[in-house]
């Protein structure tokens, strides 16, 4: 037959098939994966999105040139010609002079268009405005702690240097005033066209110039990697990732979490539809005989069902990925109200990823099994002959591979993908074994008890094979709900422990040794809790082994500043109980030796065993490193790059530092500390404290929310899959009816095949979740595993009730329709 | 009536089939010789289990003999493969089974027109309607096979066998699975249908009196097939 009419066959053959019904589980089996899965995805792109957008709202910006100099106008007019939004700013130390006080503040000029990203908001004398905000020329806006410091109101006159204006406004929020050094100094904002009046800025003062962009992110990514290059010294880009270590380690969890998500939701497709699949080629085997009878070609039989299962596979993607798109719009719409800013709208990636998912789920769970079907004895059509499956068995290799493909690509990172393939891999395997072996001890164990238990299990049992594919299906779909459970504690628990609601919020710095008796009293009589003080001094790194150490030796940008700037030292008898060994071990209160945190000896190339040396205050101190570590920098301890044994640095003169929790309505504390201590700097950390919690905050909304969504999606993707067995069941209470087995006696036979399939799906899936999360918690969300025992019973109890949850209505209703009904339908 | 003179559309000849079991071997058929000229009719008959679908399906190039060579239309079934069997049995053959064998999910017409799709005939529901108003369906065109009777399936199967106008039609127990009056009915059309179109025929059954309506009858016992003139002789 030509191609052309084989294809118009096989879409008529289609069109009658779905007439008939016999397409609808399938086609239902398929939609629900492909929208399950599409909504996860939609949902967590648009998360994602959200979350990178709010990160640059600490920014101002997507991507911020920053230099010490202010030549930055050709990086600015670049950006420009790609079609972005530029802004600058210039931000520096300088006084404030006002009713005849002066005062040290951050000023900072901003031109029109600041902030490109996030809000600015200040309040006026008459409302609070929030927005891309700046001062009109001839004013500035300061914030509440400089106004209280000099003792002015909205409306005074200020001196800036060589010029006076007008305070107009008070900061309430400055999106990217975390970012600053100086955050910790009071902040004052004017016109970037009033700063040469004021004549502060002169050659060789010390401020930043930043040219802010922001567009789109293709844009945006192409102009960094164009600019990377030109970085003259004294110029660096910064991005959210680099720009804050704390923000980039929970985006990343984030991310991770929201890509294992979309994976677990292709997981749970592909059991449901290959059961769904299974069921439909078997219900095709005598279809299939009767075809060759007729005088169809194998591959003539194989290209119609193939055009069938690519006109399905185009149905199902499309129809499934719109519904998957309204899915997760109506949740958005209930969900993030008054939670999140506007979630950005999906990409690309979601819409294409749904519509291949069905073509991929098809194709690797239906032609397998069809290979073999095209091969069914056409001597079916006199009695039943067993369906040849080897072929079948090998050709799920197809799907396996097309599968690992898809997941690779959504996970966007491929250890994760490689990891949970493992995982679920290992997991085929063992629970198959596993259900098989339980199986087949149920056939032997000896008949008794009443006869609804002994037949729904013996039921079970009779059917080995359809049990075990259901058992492991079921299993599957459970385990990947287990992981995100408990992966998603994991990850909560771990943010909820680094971030504490009394995480450090101040920093005392250049606390003289003597003075620390006398910090420690007034801490007393404050009420505060007695601080703990760190030494910490100066040195600059000369040798790595012999190897002298200088910027120009480093490509890297990091580790060219690295190199040549000051490192802050310090040492302790045990280290910090946040940081965590990577390799050695610390002293063990003697020897000389360094301990380094793994991410600075990564980047300078510091191995265990390199011998160090530093210049502190005119003298070499040299010694081996002996502990690599990992350090925790988003709790806001006090923390160091490099620590040294006590007996090295022990007897060096120092300064001490400490951090520590102020609640809000203590800050009177600080004016006595400050009072009694001139000399110490107290840094404020709260704000970026704040908005740190603030992102993960949405974080972890997000994630709750992504969880949720699988949760529900799983849920119904597994009551598809109960649905593709039913025709048996259906099958056995029909026959068990014409028998004369009683209403009651085929629900409790019905029941308890659910109860004992469900139990040990579950108990199965506990397992294998207890040992893949525990690898992803570890390996790639880096927050410490837990080993949950308890959710073995829940696993067990809970696969049984959802098992019976997901097959008992159908199944029902099935028992209460006339027996020959069913025997006509299905025999 | 087949002429002597007319070629052979079946020829078998010292055909065996065996199959292992347990580690025993059966033998089913054992030096089976046939030969079946065009417009003949052929009934062949046998206890349940003496071989007799086994027999059929080797003539129609379903199954394999483990020994000996099948003819169809002259040409050696051994020397075909599997597809270009089907399509010999596309263009000259008809089947009717015990079980209809009607595909579930295809309507009374769907059925009838399948086959002439599947050769990729024109005007297939045309045809196919044709045949069913023959068969005295015409009111039930649009039916599922679980909403007819048995009776009706067996019409809807003649239907689909003489829709492409077969030279050899083979009957495997057609009124196996139907009552007495209605398997006589359908006998009626079967013979009917198989005048008009002047094809051979290959009947198995255990029905000695529909056997009797064949022009040669041969019994199949221990495997061995003997021509016995009448079966109720």
């Amino acid at each position: 037959m030509p191609w052309l009419e084989r294809i118009a066959l096989s879409l008529r053959l289609m069109r009658r098939e779905i007439a008939a019904g016999e397409l609808s589980l399938l086609v239902i089996a398929l939609v629900i994966a492909v929208s399950a899965f599409s909504s996860v995805s939609f949902f967590a792109d648009r998360v994602e999105r959200g979350l990178r957008l709010q990160a640059t709202h600490l920014l101002a910006a997507d991507l911020v040139v920053n230099a010490d100099h202010a030549a930055l106008q050709p990086y600015r007019d670049q950006a420009r010609a790609a079609g972005l939004s530029t802004a600058e700013t210039v931000t520096f130390p300088s006084m404030v002079l006002a009713r005849g006080r002066s005062q040290l503040a951050t000023f900072k000029a901003v031109s029109a268009g600041y902030p490109l990203r996030g809000e600015l908001s200040v309040q006026f004398a008459d409302r609070i405005q929030h927005g891309q905000l700046q001062p009109a020329a001839g004013t500035v806006w300061m914030d509440a702690r400089l106004m209280q410091k000099l003792g002015v109101a909205l409306g005074d006159t200020l001196t800036l240097g060589a010029a006076d204006f007008v305070l107009q406004g008070q900061l309430v929020r400055e999106p990217d005033g975390a970012m600053d050094l100086y955050n910790f100094i009071p902040r004052l904002m004017l016109n970037q066209q009033d700063l040469a009046r004021t004549g502060l800025i002169q050659t060789g003062s010390r401020a930043r110039w930043r040219v802010l962009v922001a567009g789109a992110p293709s844009a945006v990514e192409a102009l960094r990697l164009d600019l990377l290059p030109k970085l003259k010294r004294g110029e660096r880009l910064d991005n959210i990732e680099e720009a804050r270590p704390e923000i980039r380690v929970a985006l990343e969890r984030a991310t991770r979490f929201l890509g294992l998500t979309a994976l677990l939701a292709v997981m749970l497709s592909a059991a449901a539809v290959s059961l769904a699949c299974r069921r439909y080629l078997t219900r095709h085997t005598a279809s299939v005989a009767v075809m060759r009878c007729l005088g169809a070609g194998q591959g003539e039989i194989l290209s119609l069902f193939l055009f069938q299962f690519a006109g399905l596979a185009v149905v199902a993607g499309v129809l499934g990925t719109c519904l998957g798109w309204v899915a997760q719009a109506a949740a958005v719409s209930q969900l993030a109200a008054g939670l999140t800013d506007n979630l950005p709208q999906p990409g690309l990636q979601p819409w294409l990823s749904g519509m291949a998912l069905g073509g991929v789920l098809l194709f690797g769970f239906a032609v397998p099994p069809l290979l073999a079907l095209k091969r069914t004895p056409t001597l079916r059509v006199f009695r039943d002959e067993p369906v040849p499956t080897h072929l079948g068995r090998s050709g799920y290799l197809l799907g396996g591979l097309t599968l690992c493909g898809l997941m690779a690509w959504q996970a966007g990172e491929p250890k994760l993908a490689v990891l949970v393939l493992l995982g679920f891999a290992v997991f085929l395997l063992v629970a198959g074994a596993g259900a098989w072996g339980l199986v087949s001890l149920l056939r032997r164990l000896p008949s008794g008890g009443k006869v609804g238990w002994r037949f729904g299990l013996a039921n079970a049992a009779r059917r080995q094979g359809l049990t075990v594919v259901q058992i492991v299906a079921l299993a599957v779909g459970m385990m990947a709900l287990l992981v995100l459970t408990i992966v998603k504690n994991d990850v909560l628990t771990a943010w909820h422990s680094t971030l504490p609601a009394d995480a450090p919020n101040r920093f005392v710095i250049n606390i003289q040794p003597p003075q620390r008796a006398g910090i420690e009293a007034l801490f007393a009589a404050q009420g505060l809790p007695a601080p703990q003080f760190a030494p910490m001094v100066r040195a600059r790194l000369l040798f790595i082994n012999d190897q002298a150490v200088r910027p120009e030796s480093y490509a890297d940008d990091r580790a060219q500043r690295l190199a040549e700037r000051e490192f802050n030292l310090s040492w302790t008898d045990t280290l910090p109980a946040d940081n965590r060994s990577v390799a050695g071990a610390p002293w063990g209160g003697s020897g000389d030796a360094f301990s380094v945190e793994v991410g600075l000896a990564d980047t300078l190339g510091i191995k265990l065993g390199d011998v160090l040396r530093f210049d502190i205050a005119g003298t070499e101190y040299q010694a081996p490193v002996t502990h690599l570590r990992k350090v925790n920098w988003d709790s806001f301890k006090v923390n160091f790059f490099v620590y040294g044994s006590p007996s090295l640095l022990g007897k060096q003169a120092a300064s001490y530092l400490t951090s520590f929790y102020l609640p809000p309505d203590r800050e009177a504390a600080m004016s006595a500390l400050v009072q009694a201590f001139p000399n110490l700097t107290v840094m404020d950390v709260g704000a970026i404290l704040a908005e740190v919690r603030r992102l993960l905050d949405r974080l972890t909304w997000a994630i709750e929310a992504v969880f949720g969504f699988s949760l529900a999606a799983g849920v119904l993707v597994l009551w598809a899959a109960t649905l593709a067995t039913h025709d048996e069941r259906a099958l056995d209470a029909a026959m068990l009816r014409t028998l004369g087995a009683s209403y009651r006696q085929l629900r409790t036979i019905a029941l308890a095949e659910f109860v004992w399939l469900g139990g040990v799906a579950g108990g199965l899936a506990a397992l294998g979740a207890l040992g893949l999360s525990a690898v992803v918690s570890v390996q790639m969300l880096e927050v410490p595993m837990r080993l949950n025992l308890w959710l073995l019973p829940i696993g067990v109890g809970g696969g049984a009730v959802m098992a019976t949850l997901a097959g008992w209505p159908t199944t029902r209703r099935l028992l209460r329709v006339p027996p020959l009904w069913v025997l006509r339908q299905l025999g | 009536m087949g002429h002597p003179s007319l070629p052979p559309i079946v020829q078998a000849l010292d055909i065996a089939r065996q199959v292992h079991y347990g580690g025993e071997t059966l033998s089913i058929l054992r030096s089976v010789n046939l030969t079946v000229r065009a417009a003949e009719t052929v009934a062949i008959v046998g206890s349940s289990g003496s071989g007799k679908s086994t027999l059929l399906g080797i003539l129609a190039g379903l199954d394999h003999p483990t020994g000996g060579q099948v003819a169809l239309f002259g040409k050696l079934l051994a020397s075909l493969d599997e597809d270009e069997r089907a399509k010999l049995r596309q263009r000259l053959v008809g089947f009717v089974f015990q079980s209809f064998q009607l595909l579930p999910a295809l309507t009374a017409l769907e059925n009838v027109m399948l086959p002439l799709e599947l050769a990729g005939l024109k005007s297939a529901k045309e045809r196919a309607t044709a045949m069913l108003v023959r068969v005295g369906l015409e009111k039930r065109l649009g039916h599922y096979p679980r909403h007819l009777s048995g009776g009706e399936q067996q019409r809807v199967a003649l239907a689909r066998a003489f829709v492409t106008e077969p030279k050899l039609l083979f009957a495997d127990e057609p009124t196996g699975n139907l009552d007495f009056e209605t398997g006589d009915h359908i006998i009626e059309l079967l013979f009917a249908l198989n005048r008009e179109q002047d094809t051979t025929l290959i009947l198995v059954t255990h029905d000695d009196i529909l056997a009797d309506r064949c022009e040669r009858v041969y019994r199949l016992a221990d495997g061995k097939l003997t021509e016995t003139g009448r079966a109720l002789a």
